[in-house]
């Protein structure tokens, strides 16, 4: 299943790295929107006057 | 002229925050779409099909994605620097943010390649960095994107911090040709162009189809990227807005 390479070690962490920048280039927008949006709710919770009020 | 009338309003249109939110957040998803298939097709072909090389054997299989980061973290740069003309000479402020959304996928680019070229470089050139022109000019590109980017970050006024941010991409732009023409200008130990546009490539032709499903795969993961992340410093900076009220209300 996993092909045998020469310089396996090489090739492997080669393209570890790739999908590890990949995938963090893919979870930081999606942390940054939750974040947001949180704080977008909170400001407009602030601004109804029912901030602290459980959702 | 109706064509050139349609494509002016366009243009206008994108100008307008809602418009060009919408348009990101609906095109982001079929890029990643694009980008899980075709780098698929890519990476089984590149560690599955094409044989070893008669010289390099299997390390070679690295430069499937060593190769298409590079040409990304150039195109990258070409599109940032063109956005930024953009917005310096017209003052459009979603061309703005999409200029400095393509500094962090750009640098992550520069650094797929600087790695990926590292690790190949040591069992064939028996070392992991050379300071020759290539890979130098390369670094001096990482500098660069980080440069951008702790620059827009540096301004309270993040309008400000861009139009400065611009300043600098349009400056880097003279290292772009650098690292393209290196090979050529100078003595290196990175080798010539294999992959020829315009002539002959030196490549065999087996070998290049790999290559091309991951060239079109970054090439969509970079502009979902941007887009995402351009459509999200447009929340933040307009998040006192009602456009942006109605646009976070209506996906709760």
């Amino acid at each position: 299943m996993i092909p045998e390479f020469e310089y396996a070690a090489y090739v492997w962490s080669s393209y570890a790295i790739f999908a590890v920048v990949i995938a963090w280039q893919a979870l930081v927008p999606f942390l940054r929107r939750r974040r947001l949006e949180a704080e977008l709710r909170e400001e407009r919770a602030f601004r109804a006057g029912s901030y602290g009020e459980q959702p | 002229m109706s064509v050139f009338h349609s494509l002016k309003v366009g243009f206008h249109r994108l100008g307008s925050p809602p418009n060009f939110y919408r348009l990101c957040t609906r095109l982001a998803p079929w890029l990643w779409a694009g980008f899980v298939i075709t780098a698929a097709i890519g990476l089984y072909q590149a560690l599955y099909v094409v044989p070893p090389d008669y010289q390099q054997s299997d390390s070679y299989r690295i430069l499937f994605i060593h190769v298409p980061s590079a040409w990304q973290a150039l195109a990258g740069y070409a599109i940032m620097a063109i956005l930024a003309a953009i917005a310096l000479i017209w003052r459009i402020r979603t061309t703005e943010i999409l200029a400095m959304a393509c500094a962090p996928v750009g640098a992550a680019f520069t650094l797929i390649c600087l790695a990926t070229g590292a690790i190949w470089g040591k069992p064939m050139w028996g070392t992991w960095w050379v300071w020759d022109a290539r890979l130098t000019s390369m670094l001096v590109l990482l500098f660069i994107y980080l440069g951008i980017m702790g620059l827009y970050a540096a301004f309270e006024d993040r309008r400000k911090g861009a139009r400065v941010a611009c300043i600098l991409v349009l400056v880097g732009v003279v290292n772009i040709p650098i690292i393209q023409f290196s090979v050529e200008w100078w003595t290196t130990l990175h080798q010539g162009s294999t992959i020829n546009l315009f002539g002959e490539s030196t490549m065999d032709p087996a070998m290049m189809p790999p290559l091309i499903w991951m060239t079109i795969a970054v090439k969509l993961m970079f502009t979902a990227v941007m887009m995402q992340r351009a459509s999200l410093d447009l929340i933040d900076q307009d998040r006192r807005k009602r456009w942006v009220d109605d646009a976070i209300g209506a996906q709760a």
